[in-house]
């Protein structure tokens, strides 16, 4: 405990002290103001930055909960044998590498990449003319993130549909339920703990994502992680405004971890 | 099989699907395989011939080597201490109930939602108010804290499997603490501590965030990299070290996961 106190939660009051000007980098005068809030507060750049990773985090995450709900309903009720095989055939790519995944990722979209010479080669398409949108794009951002988190986001959704009541849905079929019947009366609803669980835990770390957007995201990819980043960066260095978008972040991602609580129980998904 | 969760077509439809989902998960994978062999500056069609020297070149890259060196060093200590610390905190939440439980629980497991970033920034201030330099230590204090969260969620629940009946029984021949936990507890939560420590290890080894803002000059696998990943002549020999790496901890993880569980079925609790 005193270690979390020490190394976890000290860091953070100090962003907090830095955001209000408490400590500086630079000397000079300084004591408590609330100045870089209001710089950030009035700042339209800021507030797109945010509003558009906000919006490329929804997106990746809806859409690979909505891909990923069909991979687990396939694992937990088709009755396969081999269950727990696919599902670690499923979620092993998570378990390694994450900046090697964005690699493969780099090379594979690039201007030379493995997409468009293959295309050149098969004479799909010009060499003058490689389809550039594919690398350094808010596209290849959010396909990035989607590759990524999809082998953990059907983890979740799994453990709940397989510890769902199975005698409820022979219940439902010999009350002549048909199969769409049962699935939206009985198995959506009684997963759905385990659907929001998956959709927060992609949705909260995507929000401040920097790595992925740095990597393969060029300008049009540049989300509030970067920002963040580019405050503590070598260059201009503004570690008060970067204090306060960090601690914006915190005081956004702790406001969604309480709505989300209830859902949330992270030992059940451990446990399998 | 034919049910009221699937039709026998609706079966089909799905193991389709989901063949399709794997192959796409591998197939940046695989492409990274054929393209470590492939006799080409430049990792693009048409493939131009087997080779090995993008493997010769990496293993000869002494830079790539040390900082390889300079994670599995971080991700060694870190691994050790999350497991102590994990250890210690699964057995308080698992067996003792004190006031504030919850609170305790929650604070224990935030580090799992803070974006690493903000947490990478937030230490890298408090060193720089209390005057520590940057360098390894200083990154492994930052990654025990982000992989014990993980240690705790494997431990805990393995914890609460045991019958408490067994420790009792060992107490009451006249074990003492430390007895009872190195003779009865520990071999009983082994399995789980092994996975733990090969999370927290493949966590750390793999981390950049955090790793970037405390590493000061020196340079970790995930950072050398981040910027070798800016220099196009170094693709070819990046993308060598990294099937290696990624077949690597394949291994490890379906390896650890399938030990897991035939373990735990042997220990039988």
């Amino acid at each position: 405990m005193a270690w979390l106190g020490v190394f976890f939660v000290a860091p953070i009051v100090i962003v907090a002290l830095y955001s209000f000007n408490v400590y500086t980098l630079f000397g000079g005068p300084h004591g408590f103001t609330l100045d870089a809030w209001h710089t950030v507060a009035n700042s339209g750049i800021y507030r797109h930055l945010f509003w558009k990773s906000i919006e490329m985090s929804l997106i990746v995450s809806i859409s690979i909960v909505v891909l990923a709900y069909p991979l687990a309903y396939y694992l937990a009720l088709s009755g396969t044998r081999r269950k727990y095989v696919l599902l670690l055939l499923l979620i092993a790519p998570f378990l390694t590498s994450y900046l090697l995944r964005v690699l493969a990722w780099k090379v594979i979209l690039g201007d030379q990449g493995v997409i468009n010479s293959f295309l050149v080669w098969t004479h799909l398409r010009a060499q003058e003319h490689p389809i550039s949108q594919l690398l350094y794009s808010r596209f290849a951002v959010m396909l990035v993130l989607a590759y990524i988190w999809l082998p953990f986001v059907a983890l979740p959704i799994f453990v709940s549909l397989e510890n769902l009541d199975q005698r409820l849905l022979e219940a439902a079929g010999d009350l002549y339920a048909s199969r769409w019947r049962a699935f939206i009366a009985v198995t959506l609803p009684l997963s759905l703990p385990g659907v929001i669980a998956a959709f927060f835990f992609v949705f909260v770390p995507t929000i401040g994502e920097f790595v992925t957007p740095s990597l393969v995201g060029g300008t049009g990819g540049y989300m509030y992680g970067n920002q963040i980043v580019d405050k503590f960066g070598a260059g201009f260095p503004d570690w008060e405004t970067g204090s306060v978008l960090a601690l914006f972040l915190i005081i956004v991602v702790a406001i969604l971890t309480a709505l989300f609580s209830r859902f949330l129980q992270p030992q059940r998904v451990a446990a399998e | 099989m034919s049910s009221i969760a699937l039709s026998k077509n609706g079966g089909r439809v799905l193991r389709g699907f989901f063949a399709l989902v794997v192959v796409f998960l591998y197939a940046p994978i695989l492409i990274l395989v054929i393209f470590s062999f492939n006799d080409s500056d430049f990792p693009s069609f048409p493939l131009s011939g087997f080779t090995l020297r993008w493997y010769r070149q990496f293993i000869e890259n002494g830079d790539l080597r040390a900082a390889l060196w300079t994670s599995a060093i971080i991700a060694a200590a870190t691994s050790v201490g999350a497991v102590i610390l994990g250890v210690l905190s699964s057995i308080a939440l698992a067996r003792r109930f004190f006031r504030g439980k919850p609170v305790v629980s929650a604070l224990l497991l935030s580090p799992l939602v803070i974006p690493y970033l903000v947490f990478g920034i937030a230490l890298l201030l408090l060193f720089h108010q209390i005057g520590i330099s940057r360098g390894i230590p200083t990154v492994v204090i930052g990654h025990i804290v982000i992989t014990l969260p993980y240690t705790i969620l494997v431990l805990v629940p393995r914890l609460e499997q045991i019958e408490e009946a067994l420790e009792e029984a060992a107490y009451d021949l006249g074990a003492n603490r430390w007895e009872t936990f190195h003779l009865v507890t520990f071999p009983l939560i082994l399995p789980a501590v092994v996975s733990a420590l090969l999370i927290a290890f493949t966590t750390s080894f793999d981390e950049y965030a955090v790793a970037s803002f405390l590493v000061g000059t020196r340079s970790t696998f995930p950072i050398y990299l981040y910027s070798a990943l800016r220099f196009p002549s170094q693709l070819p020999q990046v993308i060598a070290v990294a099937v290696v790496v990624l077949l690597v901890s394949l291994t490890v993880v379906v390896a650890a996961e399938l030990g897991r569980r035939f373990a735990e079925s042997r220990v039988g609790v």
